[in-house]
């Protein structure tokens, strides 16, 4: 089995000691599987270290001190290394000339096999030439020759030189062949590959230091030659692909084949080639596709196709401004379908429900806000496209065409219509949901301050009349207003609540008080009472427009609350809301009843209905003396009695107008015991609209005016184009003002001497 | 790997088996890369060392066996600071008390075998021995002849006036 090893050489004569040397080189090259025995191996190690060391010069060992470094130490091996590297040479040029009767995959079988071989046998060397590696090779390096490698690099780089240099193109043709069939569906030894792999990665040899290897060598033999041939095979086959398939099935093969590209980085490629192999597939694969994807997009979102969509989007987000031209589209696209819906709604005109408003708005949002987290992953870019759009047909529609107040106004109303008592009061969790929803379309409203007249409004009425429906929604839907607009917007409508809180204190300290202050007798006269104090800054409310007699019966009443209330708080002026008060009176009188009807009336009602107590029949001419009311509210009081039937004019049909007298019904007849006649009139609630909108007006020319002060008090001097554009940006959040608007204001501040004219166009400010 | 149950057999060049435990004999990185490279045969054939004889092996063997748990110290790093110092600890300074034959034969094995720390420490014995010794006194210390010209000698004192400073 084991060859004996000749006798060892003498240590001096280099030919005897490197005939010995070949020998057992040789037999490892060639014939390694058959082992090296002991004494062969220790043999050639012996012979090198004898070699190196038999000229005696001095002793190796520290280093040597001062420029002329052969002067001190000299140190043999030379001629081994020469010997060696030549009769590498020799033997590759031997493989080299075998490897022409090898093509394909027998040619890299060849490859393969000869480096496994040819490295194996390379690690036995270098360490059997192990003394020459520590001393001649280390000083010659040391010294900064080129050209001179440890026994292992050696070998490499003779194989680079001899070998591989000649071989790799028609090596990497097969390869190449091998990926291509894989990529068409066969079966391949990718081993094979991965070997070649490893073989051309350890092949870049830093020149400068052999301790590092780079990439270099198989980045450009193999990784550049790869990724060219990825790019031909892509570019036929999209081309192909696209010509005779819908652009949705190209999408599906892209994605495949970009996940199938970058599985075989892990199977049997180098992982530096991950990049640039995915770029390179990425850019034959979508980039030269991306017009006819784009051009794919809209057909897309027409037909909602989701799963469709969301691989576009992961296609189209690998590469660089790939999303851009989607955002555009998504944008145009959710604004179309918002004005469509809408459209559709506005056909109602007048009578649409603020909530059929408000949901076709929400319909939109959720439908493309869905779209957005479930194919475009939620991206913020696309959430600004879908904010911008919404943001445009909230307040831009067929339903704002009289002006962009509508859709706050309407808004407001359907948050009334959720925080108000009724029938179907909704669950505690779903009504917060649909508050929730509120918030979503206040965030794109542009007028804000128009939801807040509005709002405030209704708060108030809410409040005055006790009709909220939960204490808790209304202080949520404040808190998340505050949220989102600060604590100015909120200020008024807390304190609205704060009043209330306080005003119920006050009532019973009054009870109190009435209980210990009036006797028996007063006791009796006194009618069961309960006040509101409502601060006159924070409620949108105003003083009667009408004269007002209140009805005698209540008048010591309210003098007593008055007095009481004037001893707590000195100087502060009361002025009653009459409007707003309401009250209830039993009616004794109907005969056919045992238990007797009460009506709830306004105070207006009360005071007419009281005169009856005195008279089965009163003349509307007396009605006016007695109550002082204007005929736009004595009227529809009126009106409603009428048709309840609880007062019967005379003559039958006659008209609420001087001439026309009314009698009790002594016969009225309800199902309820308790009669709501308290019923506000239609009209009155679009005056009311009108108002609204009058004062949103007036505040909005404040609001501009006190912005204009603000800034020039602090910037003293301006350029009118300035000062208009920096107003603009400071109330924009409550609404967006109308240049035209601004200069009237500002002329209407340099009238009042806020401001003057400067030269060029300049404003300057007057303290 | 259970490498220190292992024993294996040094065969010196005059002859004489050695057994030695595995893990002793792979401070010598001769040794250890025969041992991966041939494996098996090592095992249970001596192991031949031509040139190094018994006496100066057992010594080598005692070093190795005091010094097997040695952290390995291959590095260039340390290399620098190895080179910089003459200090020598206290087992092996005792250890180096032999003369000085031996000394250089057990430097020469040393080298031969591959064991960079024992090479070390004797080229730091032999180092202090020159330490603080005029020219004369190391000639005299080592046997060595001059064979210097008095020109030779002057111009070497010139070149090197630096380092007596």
């Amino acid at each position: 089995m084991v060859i004996s090893m000749p006798p060892a050489p003498n240590k001096d004569d280099l030919d005897a000691t490197w005939a010995f040397l070949e020998d057992g080189v040789n037999r490892i090259m060639t014939n390694l599987k058959d082992g090296v025995d002991m004494k062969s191996y220790m043999g050639i190690y012996t012979a090198v270290h004898n070699f190196c060391t038999s000229q005696k010069a001095v002793a190796s060992g520290g280093g040597v001190i001062g420029g002329n470094a052969h002067r001190g130490a000299h140190l043999l091996g030379e001629d081994l290394y020469k010997n060696l590297r030549a009769y590498l040479k020799n033997h590759l040029e031997v493989l080299y000339t075998q490897s022409k009767g090898h093509v394909d995959e027998a040619l890299l079988t060849y490859y393969i096999r000869e480096w496994d071989r040819y490295t194996t046998a390379a690690k036995y060397v270098n360490h059997l030439f192990k003394y020459l590696n520590r001393h001649w090779v280390k000083r010659e390096v040391d010294e900064g020759k080129k050209d001179v490698y440890d026994v292992y690099t050696l070998h490499l780089v003779s194989w680079r030189q001899v070998f591989f240099d000649k071989v790799h193109s028609s090596v990497m043709d097969a390869v190449l062949k091998m990926v291509k069939k894989q990529r068409d569906g066969e079966t391949i030894e990718q081993s094979h590959i991965k070997s070649i792999v490893d073989s051309f990665v350890s092949l870049g040899l830093d020149e400068t230091d052999t301790t590092k290897s780079t990439l270099d060598v198989y980045r450009f033999n193999f990784e550049k030659p790869f990724l060219d041939a990825t790019t031909k095979y892509y570019e036929e086959e999209s081309k192909q692909f696209v010509a005779q398939n819908p652009v949705v099935e190209y999408m599906k093969k892209a994605e495949a084949r970009l996940q199938e590209e970058k599985d075989r980085v892990g199977l049997y490629l180098h992982q530096d080639i991950m990049n640039p192999l995915m770029k390179t597939c990425l850019g034959v694969l979508v980039t030269d596709h991306s017009t006819l994807l784009r051009d794919e997009f809209q057909v897309l979102l027409d037909t909602d196709r989701q799963e469709d969509l969301a691989r576009m989007y992961k296609l189209l987000s690998r590469i660089i401004d790939g999303l851009e031209p989607l955002r555009t589209k998504f944008e145009a696209h959710v604004r179309k379908s918002g004005l469509a819906a809408v459209e559709k709604v506005a056909i109602e005109g007048e009578n649409m429900e603020p909530k059929t408003y408000v949901d076709t708005l929400l319909e939109v949002h959720s439908q493309y806000q869905q779209l957005v987290d479930n194919a475009f992953n939620g991206e913020s870019e696309f959430v600004r496209s879908l904010d911008n759009a919404c943001k445009e047909f909230v307040n831009r529609n067929k339903v704002c065409v009289t002006g962009s107040t509508r859709s706050p106004e309407l808004l407001a109303k359907y948050t009334d219509t959720l925080l108000k008592k009724s029938g179907k009061s909704a669950e505690e969790a779903d009504l917060e949901a649909s508050l929730i929803q509120i918030m979503t379309v206040f965030k794109y409203i542009e007028d804000k301050d128009v939801f807040q007249k509005f709002y405030s409004r209704m708060l108030a009425k809410r409040l005055v009349h006790s009709s909220s429906a939960s204490e808790d929604a209304e202080t949520s839907m404040i808190g998340k207003l505050k949220e989102a607009c600060g604590y100015e917007y909120t200020n008024k409508l807390q304190r609205m609540f704060q009043d209330i809180q306080i005003s119920a204190d006050l009532n019973s300290n009054f009870k109190e008080w009435v209980s210990k202050a009036l006797d028996e007798e007063d006791m009796k006269k006194t009618v069961d009472s309960n006040y509101h104090i409502l601060g006159t800054g924070f409620w949108p409310l105003t003083a009667p427009a009408t004269n007002f007699y209140p009805p005698a019966d209540i008048v010591k009443t309210y003098d007593r609350f008055q007095s009481f209330y004037f001893d707590k708080h000195n100087g502060r002026k009361l002025t009653w809301l009459w409007q707003l008060c309401k009250g209830e009176i039993k009616a004794n009188y109907i005969k056919n009843s045992k238990i007797p009807y009460t009506f709830m009336v306004s105070t207006y009602q009360m005071a007419i209905l009281l005169l009856f107590n005195d008279s089965d029949t009163v003349t509307y001419e007396d009605m006016q003396k007695a109550t002082a009311l204007s005929n736009e509210y004595l009227d529809p009081s009126l009106g409603v009695f009428v048709k309840a039937k609880v007062l019967l004019p005379s003559p039958e049909n006659g008209k609420p107008e001087p001439g026309t007298s009314y009698s009790l019904n002594f016969n009225f007849k309800n199902k309820k015991i308790k009669v709501n006649l308290n019923i506000s009139v239609k009209s009155e609630a679009k005056q009311e609209v009108e108002d609204t909108h009058k004062t949103i007006e007036e505040d909005r020319k404040l609001l501009m005016q006190s912005a204009i002060v603000r800034i020039m008090k602090s910037r003293k001097k301006m350029k009118h184009v300035v000062l208009v554009q920096e107003t603009i940006s400071q109330i924009k959040s409550r609404f967006t003002p109308k240049i035209p608007d601004i200069k009237k204001s500002i002329d209407q501040l340099i009238e009042k001497e806020y401001l003057e004219r400067l030269d060029e166009d300049e404003l300057g400010y007057l303290a | 790997m259970s490498t220190a149950q292992t024993t294996i057999k040094l065969q010196s060049s005059d002859g004489a088996e050695i057994v030695v435990e595995r893990e002793v004999a792979e401070r010598s990185v001769l040794i250890k890369n025969m041992m991966e490279d041939i494996g098996e045969q090592a095992m249970t054939e001596a192991i031949p060392i031509p040139n190094v004889n018994e006496a100066v092996l057992n010594k080598v063997i005692e070093w190795c066996n005091h010094h097997r748990a040695d952290p390995p110290t291959a590095n260039d790093e340390d290399a620098d600071s190895r080179k910089k110092t003459t200090d020598i600890e206290e087992w092996d300074q005792k250890f180096m008390q032999v003369d000085q034959e031996m000394l250089f034969e057990i430097i020469l094995a040393a080298n031969y075998l591959d064991i960079k720390a024992l090479l070390d420490v004797g080229c730091k014995t032999v180092a202090n021995m020159i330490k603080g010794k005029s020219p004369e006194e190391i000639r005299k210390t080592f046997n060595i002849q001059n064979d210097f010209t008095p020109e030779e000698e002057d111009q070497i004192r010139r070149e090197n006036e630096w380092a007596e400073e």
